[in-house]
């Protein structure tokens, strides 16, 4: 794990390092400026050398470098100290609400399996995986925003906290339409399965109801398999927020990367590629954790 | 008890309706029709998917129209035209229905003008409210016909058009060429790179199959995003460059599906027959195992192809997309979110085509992963 961050870094340092563009061209700055600039920047000195300065700035002085074009000379840290907590907020929110509703229509529709219920669930499952995140924030945008006014079109900084949760609901509605239906189609599978198997069969011959049989047994098998696919989603959605922080003016982590990169802002590009980088790795390592406590095969396993 | 007797009377039967089985028909003749294959089993279940079939003409007229919907109209996708800015949609026919009339709101108009035939000719207000007094001026937002406020009454833009003026019909159509190529060229790529990959690491297993597996999980660690964006920055934005930033990871999947494949069937009988009668490793793989493992492969390759189209306009929307004079979808969905609260039809356009693809490609697939196995059968 670490060793993957480390190449990451490593890779998209040198990466962003090398490509053409600089905001110090800049014709109005003077030679003298310039060298100046690239000296104090170690610019002017092998890439490695720059590497080993930047490396040495996070690990002794907690220093990720400054923003040259985003917030000209705040630091790149305190820019995304700011930023993180909106991204977390509309992703964690999306994530909250979207697990619940696609139990439900995961659960009915492995009960009632090709049924109109199935059938009609089913059916909004391709829709919700098939239409685009961000075509459901235009629409939701346009018609619940715009036409209707139920809520603001855009993110509203600064305001009391009912106004800004109003503002965030589009956002958070629109990230949630894919994983409903990721969990809804995977956990309708896993219960089918489930249901049929051996187990639930003696648990129905020992008296129990279809119901207290799904809950109890088949439930908490399909249970596990869901967390397998919860947590990396939620690195996907971090990645789906990208557009829609944008397409909502959202001040998060999102709309910063595409404006650092197209304004050659390479410390904070590097700085958030980090970022992603470390937020997918740490989902795969709880997941890997959280597998042992859940799954207590595995742990048996581990033990011997 | 009084039965009828279940046989007839033996006297009424005949006797030459008797016949030795051995001597005129032998078991086995009926069944000289032609053997099923897999293939065709497939399809035939396939056609009686409703779903799909429906889903796999809406593909196919979508890549007729992106064939040759660019030439239906006079104009150019990259033809600009600075005096039709923003054009409003209007079809001939439909206009009369009141939908794609060209009408378009323009706002804070001052109503003293509204009977001057100089700024607004004959027929171009449709309807005006909102009348309201500001500072000592009275003004009104006015519905015009748009083609005929600006003089044009004789000009159609189907879909309207877009900042430059450029006719979004044509755009559109060329941007979901665009769009289809680069998915089905990287889907395609992805699928020959990981059936290959994962073929040779399945098919010899041991030392080989762990090395070849430790670096696709290297690889796959990496957030998807970050290697993306890298490497179309490093690259710049193309469409070579797209297909290929959509390759670096993509490939992975297919890699490890054909390895479990192969794990599966590199032990079966008749592939040891085949050795035994001393085929090479080559034909094994290629000519023995892969036939046989094609079928989740194709229904993954279908399921991916969605995916890609996704993920190209995802990239055109965070502005790592196409060059600017070619479109794609993601492209014009870009441009338009701009301006959505004013001109949503040059958002609907796109969105409409860019959704009603994704949901085509997803049932089709569905369908064809059916097809294929049929104990997966409504497992979804």
């Amino acid at each position: 794990m670490c060793l993957t961050l480390f190449l990451v870094v490593s890779i998209s340092f040198v990466v962003i390092r090398l490509m053409p563009g600089s905001v110090y061209e800049n014709p109005e700055l003077s030679t003298a400026v310039l060298e100046a600039l690239d000296s104090k920047m170690h610019l002017n000195e092998p890439i490695l050398t720059q590497y080993y300065y930047y490396l040495r700035g996070i690990f002794v002085d907690g220093d990720w470098g400054v923003s040259v074009a985003i917030e000209p000379s705040v630091p790149v840290f305190k820019i995304l100290m700011r930023r993180i907590p909106i991204s977390l907020t509309i992703n964690l929110a999306s994530l909250l609400i979207a697990i619940p509703i696609g139990i439900a229509m995961g659960t009915v529709a492995a009960l009632r399996k090709n049924k109109p219920s199935d059938h009609i669930i089913s059916f909004l499952v391709v829709i919700f995986i098939s239409l685009p995140s961000f075509v459901f924030a235009s629409l939701l945008q346009y018609f619940m925003a715009y036409k209707l006014g139920w809520a603001p079109i855009i993110y509203q900084p600064s305001v009391s906290f009912l106004e800004k949760i109003s503002s965030l609901m589009l956002p958070v509605l629109a990230l949630t339409l894919w994983p409903v239906a990721t969990v809804a189609r995977y956990l309708r599978g896993e219960l089918i399965e489930t249901v049929n198997s051996d187990f639930m069969l003696l648990a129905r011959t020992k008296g129990l109801t279809q119901g207290e049989a799904t809950v109890h047994h088949a439930f908490r098998n399909s249970c596990l398999p869901i967390v397998h696919i919860i947590i990396p989603m939620f690195a996907n959605i971090l990645g789906g927020s990208l557009v829609i922080e944008q397409i909502f003016a959202i001040p998060g982590v999102g709309g910063i990367m595409i404006d650092a990169i197209s304004s050659y802002d390479h410390a904070l590009t590097i700085a958030v590629v980090i970022f992603y980088t470390a937020i997918s790795l740490l989902t795969i390592f709880v997941m890997d954790i959280l597998y042992g406590v859940i799954d207590p095969r595995v742990r048996m396993g581990a033990k011997k | 008890m009084n039965e009828r007797p279940i046989l007839p009377a033996e006297d009424t039967l005949d006797k030459e309706s008797f016949v030795f089985v051995g001597e005129s028909w032998s078991p086995g003749a009926e069944f000289n029709a032609k053997p099923v294959g897999f293939f065709r089993d497939a399809l035939a279940r396939l056609c009686r998917n409703v779903p799909s079939v429906i889903a796999f003409f809406v593909i196919v007229l979508v890549v007729f129209l992106a064939l040759f919907a660019p030439g239906f109209n006079a104009y150019g996708f990259n033809e600009q035209n600075t005096d039709r800015v923003n054009m409003p949609p209007r079809v001939q026919g439909l206009e009369n229905l009141g939908i794609l009339n060209g009408s378009r709101v323009l706002t804070n108009r001052r109503t003293e003008y509204f009977g001057d035939t100089e700024k607004y000719p004959e027929g171009a207000i449709l309807s005006y409210d909102n009348i309201r007094t500001i500072r000592g001026v009275e003004i009104a937002d006015v519905t015009v016909n748009y083609y005929v406020f600006l003089g044009a009454d004789d000009e159609y833009y189907w879909m309207g058009t877009d900042y430059l003026g450029r006719d979004l019909f044509t755009r559109l159509f060329v941007g979901a060429r665009v769009s289809l190529l680069i998915a089905v060229l990287s889907v395609l790529i992805n699928a020959v790179i990981g059936v290959v990959y994962g073929a040779v690491a399945g098919y010899y297993g041991g030392k080989v199959d762990m090395i070849m597996m430790r670096i696709t999980e290297v690889l796959g660690s990496v957030p998807n995003i970050a290697v993306v964006t890298m490497f179309i920055l490093f690259f710049g934005t193309g469409i070579l460059s797209v297909i290929l930033a959509l390759v670096v990871q993509g490939w992975i999947h297919a890699a490890r599906l054909t390895r479990a494949q192969f794990y599966r069937l590199k032990v079966r009988e008749y592939v040891l027959a085949a050795r035994t009668l001393g085929t090479g490793d080559r034909a094994l793989i290629f000519r023995h195992i892969l036939p046989n493992a094609i079928g989740p492969l194709i229904t993954t390759a279908m399921i991916a192809i969605p995916g890609a189209i996704f993920a190209e306009s995802f990239l055109a929307y965070i502005g790592l997309g196409i060059k600017a004079p070619l479109a794609s979808i993601g492209v014009l969905l870009a441009e338009a979110q701009k301006n959505l609260m004013s001109l949503p039809y040059q958002t609907f356009f796109p969105a409409a085509l860019i959704s009603l693809l994704m949901i085509a490609f997803n049932m089709f697939a569905n369908g064809l992963r059916d097809a294929f196995d049929p104990s997966q059968r409504g497992k979804d």
